[in-house]
C-alpha cells in the first residue's frame, strides 16, 4: 500500500516572536500511509499541521508535495483537506450541504453533487435520508462521520487530522478509532494524523512520530517506539517505564545503587559512556533468590491498582526510587502491601538509550 | 424551600409597581388621542376618534411620517452594511490598529446627542451644506452605525473562526466564504442591528432637532406642537409612530419564524 514520498518537509522552522515553536523539522510521507505526529500539548504540533495544509507559513524550510515546493501556496489552492479538531461543520446548512460544500465550491452541478454526497454517506455509513439533516440534529460520533465525508468530496491528496476525537466520550472514540484505520484502509488516501493520545496513535498508525519542544524525538512503527524508544522522553511518553542511570566508568557499569545484576554482564557501553537502561514493567517478575535474573532489585510493595484486566504494583527500591511492575490479573503477585520482595528481570528485555560521554 | 406566599405576593406586586410606572404613561398618551376634549383632563369625559381621521387627512402628518420613514430606512440599510464590515474588523480579524479602532468607534455613543447634534451642524454649516433630512440621516448614521456593528460583533464573537478556515481549506475564495460561511452566520445580527437602527432613528430628538434643517420628523412635530399649538392630535401622532415600530417588530418576528418554520420543515 505505501508508496513513494508524497509528502516532504526540509528544515522546517515557525517563530512567533523570539518563541521558536517548530525547529529545523524534516520528515518525509509517504503515499498511502497513516502516519500520526504525537505530543504533549505545546509540543508545536497544531503548529506544524497548519504549515502543512498551508494555514500559516514557515518562517524557514520547505515543503514539497510530489516534487513540487508549496510552502507559500494558501489552503484554498492546496489539494490537501483537514478534518479540524472542532470539526468546522457549517451549523446553518445540512448534513447534505456539509458534505456537498467543496463540489459547490468547485460549481459542480447539484444533481452530481447530491450523487457524490449519497455515494459518501454510504461509504461512512450514515442512513441516506441524513441528507436533509440539520447538524445540530447529529450526534457526536454522526457529526464526526458528516465531518470526514465533507473532507473525502474535496478529494484531496492528503487528508489531515487536528485531533477530531478528542472531545469524544472514550467507547466512541475507541470504535470512531478503529472505523478511522478502516475507512483509511478502504480509501487508500495518505492520512496524517495529530494527537497528544498516544494510545489512539498505535491503534491506527503505521507510522508515528513523536514531537517534543518543536522537533522530532523519534519517527518509527509503533512497535520499534515502544520497545526501542532512542530517548528518555519517548519512553516515558510511550506508558509506563522502569528507567536506571547507566555509567560507563563504573565497573558494573551501573549508577544507580539499588540496582544489581549479574557478574561480567556485558552491556555494550563503552568507557565513559552515560545512559539509561529501561524495562517496561510488564516485564519484571518475582524471583527466588539473587543470581536468578540478569538484574535484580528487592522493592518494598507501596500499592496495588486495578486496570481492568492488568494489575498495576509499585514498589519503593532501597533507594527511595519506585518500580513499577505490572501483570495480567491471572499473574497476580503472591505478596501484599508492605512485603519487601526480589524482583527480577533479564537483559534481553532492557533496551539501552544512550546519552553519550 | 423557595420563598413564603407572602415573599411572593410582594414580590409580584413589585414587579405590577414597576410595569405600571413604565408604562402607564404610555396609556395616557393612547387615552389622550381619543378625547374629545381640546385640553388633556382626567377623567376624560367623551371619547371621539375623529383625531385620528383627521391625522390621516392631514398632508403635514403624512409628510412627517414620510420624512420620519425615509430617514430610518436608510439608515437602517446603511447601518447593516457599514456594521457587517465593521464587525468583521471589529471582532473577527487581527490587525494593527483593532484596539484602537474598537475604542474610537465607541466614542459617539459616549457624547451626549445635543452635543453631537451641535457639532455636526456647526461642520454642515462649516462645508456650507444646507441641512436638511439628507444631513439628518448622517447625523443619525453617526450615532447609530456604531451600535449596529457592536450587535452585529457580539454575533460575530460567538462563531467559531474554523469555520472560516475549512471553507478556505476546501478551496474557498474570500468572496465564496463570505457568501457561503460569514453572511449567513452573521445575518441573524444583521436583521437585529437592522431593526434596532431603524427604531433609534424612528424615536431620535435631539440629533433630528439640530440637523433636518427644514424638514421636520415626527418626534420633532411632537416636541413643537407640545410647546405651541396643542391638540389631541398630538398624542394621536404619537399614539401612531409607536404603532408603527411595533408593526415593524411583529413584521420582523413573523419573517424571523417563517424562515425558522421553513428550514426546521426542510431539514
Amino acid at each position: 500500500m505505501v508508496g513513494s514520498t508524497i509528502l516532504k518537509l526540509d528544515g522546517l522552522s515557525k517563530n512567533f516572536g523570539a518563541f521558536q515553536a517548530l525547529q529545523n523539522i524534516s520528515l518525509e510521507i509517504f503515499e498511502g500511509e497513516f502516519l500520526t505526529i504525537v505530543g504533549p500539548s505545546g509540543s508545536g504540533k497544531t503548529t506544524l499541521i497548519r504549515l502543512l495544509v498551508g494555514m500559516d507559513e514557515p518562517t524557514e524550510g520547505e515543503i514539497r508535495l510530489r516534487g513540487k515546493r508549496i510552502e507559500g501556496t494558501p489552503a484554498n489552492k492546496r489539494p490537501t483537506c483537514m478534518v479540524f479538531q472542532s470539526l468546522a461543520l457549517f451549523p446553518h446548512k445540512t448534513v447534505g450541504q456539509n458534505i456537498e460544500f467543496p463540489l459547490k465550491i468547485r460549481r459542480e452541478p447539484q444533481d452530481r453533487r447530491q450523487e457524490r454526497a449519497n455515494e459518501l454517506l454510504d461509504l461512512l455509513r450514515l442512513p441516506r435520508d441524513y441528507y436533509h439533516k440539520r447538524i445540530a440534529q447529529c450526534s457526536g460520533g454522526e457529526q464526526q462521520r458528516v465531518a470526514l465525508a465533507r473532507a473525502l468530496a474535496f478529494d484531496p491528496e492528503i487528508l489531515f487530522f487536528d485531533e477530531p476525537l478528542s472531545a469524544l466520550d472514550y467507547r466512541l472514540r475507541k470504535a470512531l478509532e478503529k472505523e478511522l484505520k478502516d475507512l483509511h484502509e478502504r480509501t487508500g488516501k495518505t492520512f496524517v494524523y495529530i494527537t497528544h493520545s498516544l494510545e489512539e496513535a498505535m491503534v491506527m498508525s503505521d507510522r508515528i512520530a513523536i514531537m517534543n519542544a518543536g522537533q522530532f524525538e523519534q519517527i518509527a512503527t509503533a512497535d520499534q517506539i515502544y520497545a526501542k524508544p532512542v530517548s528518555k522522553f519517548v519512553a516515558e511518553f510511550m506508558g509506563e517505564v522502569n528507567l536506571f542511570d547507566i555509567d560507563g566508568s563504573e565497573r558494573s557499569g551501573i549508577a544507580a545503587s539499588a540496582l544489581h545484576s549479574r557478574e561480567n554482564l556485558n552491556l555494550g557501553l563503552v568507557d565513559d559512556e552515560f545512559g539509561t537502561l529501561m524495562v517496561r514493567p510488564e516485564f519484571i517478575r518475582q524471583i527466588d533468590g539473587e543470581g536468578n535474573s540478569d538484574f535484580w532489585v528487592f522493592g518494598k510493595l507501596r500499592a496495588e491498582y486495578l486496570l481492568g484486566s492488568r494489575l498495576h504494583y509499585e514498589f519503593e527500591c532501597k533507594d527511595g526510587t519506585t518500580l513499577t511492575v505490572e501483570k495480567l490479573r491471572e499473574d497476580r503477585l503472591s505478596c501484599v502491601a508492605g512485603d519487601e520482595v526480589l524482583l527480577g528481570w533479564d537483559v534481553e528485555n532492557t533496551h539501552l538509550i544512550r546519552s553519550g560521554g | 424551600m423557595g420563598a413564603s406566599r407572602s415573599a411572593k405576593l410582594a414580590l409580584y406586586a413589585y414587579g405590577i409597581v414597576v410595569i405600571a410606572f413604565l408604562y402607564l404613561p404610555l396609556v395616557s398618551v393612547g387615552f389622550a388621542s381619543i378625547s374629545r376634549a381640546r385640553y388633556l383632563t382626567f377623567p376624560i369625559k367623551k371619547y371621539a376618534t375623529k383625531w385620528y381621521s383627521s391625522a390621516f387627512a392631514s398632508e403635514t402628518v403624512m409628510e412627517l411620517l414620510a420624512v420620519s420613514l425615509r430617514i430610518a430606512l436608510i439608515v437602517a440599510a446603511i447601518s447593516m452594511v457599514v456594521g457587517f464590515f465593521g464587525a468583521l474588523a471589529f471582532a473577527r480579524y487581527n490587525w494593527k490598529h483593532r484596539s484602537l479602532f474598537q475604542k474610537v468607534i465607541l466614542l459617539p455613543i459616549f457624547f451626549p446627542q445635543a452635543v453631537l447634534g451641535l457639532s455636526l451642524l456647526i461642520w454642515f454649516n462649516a462645508l456650507g451644506i444646507i441641512p436638511d433630512w439628507k444631513t439628518a440621516v448622517v447625523a443619525h448614521l453617526v450615532w447609530i452605525a456604531p451600535i449596529a456593528t457592536l450587535i452585529i460583533a457580539i454575533r460575530a464573537y460567538s462563531f467559531d473562526p474554523a469555520l472560516e478556515e475549512a471553507a478556505r481549506d476546501m478551496g474557498a475564495s474570500t468572496w465564496q466564504i463570505l457568501r457561503e460561511v460569514t453572511l449567513p452566520l452573521l445575518m441573524p445580527g444583521i436583521v437585529s442591528a437592522g431593526l434596532f437602527a431603524f427604531l433609534l432613528s424612528w424615536g431620535n430628538f435631539p440629533l433630528s432637532l439640530f440637523t433636518t434643517g427644514a424638514d421636520s420628523t415626527l418626534p420633532e412635530w411632537l416636541y413643537a406642537k407640545v410647546v405651541s399649538g396643542y391638540t389631541p392630535l398630538v398624542p394621536t401622532v404619537g399614539v401612531l409612530s409607536v404603532a408603527g415600530s411595533l408593526m415593524l417588530i411583529a413584521i420582523a418576528f413573523a419573517i424571523f419564524h417563517a424562515v425558522k418554520f421553513a428550514s426546521a420543515k426542510s431539514a
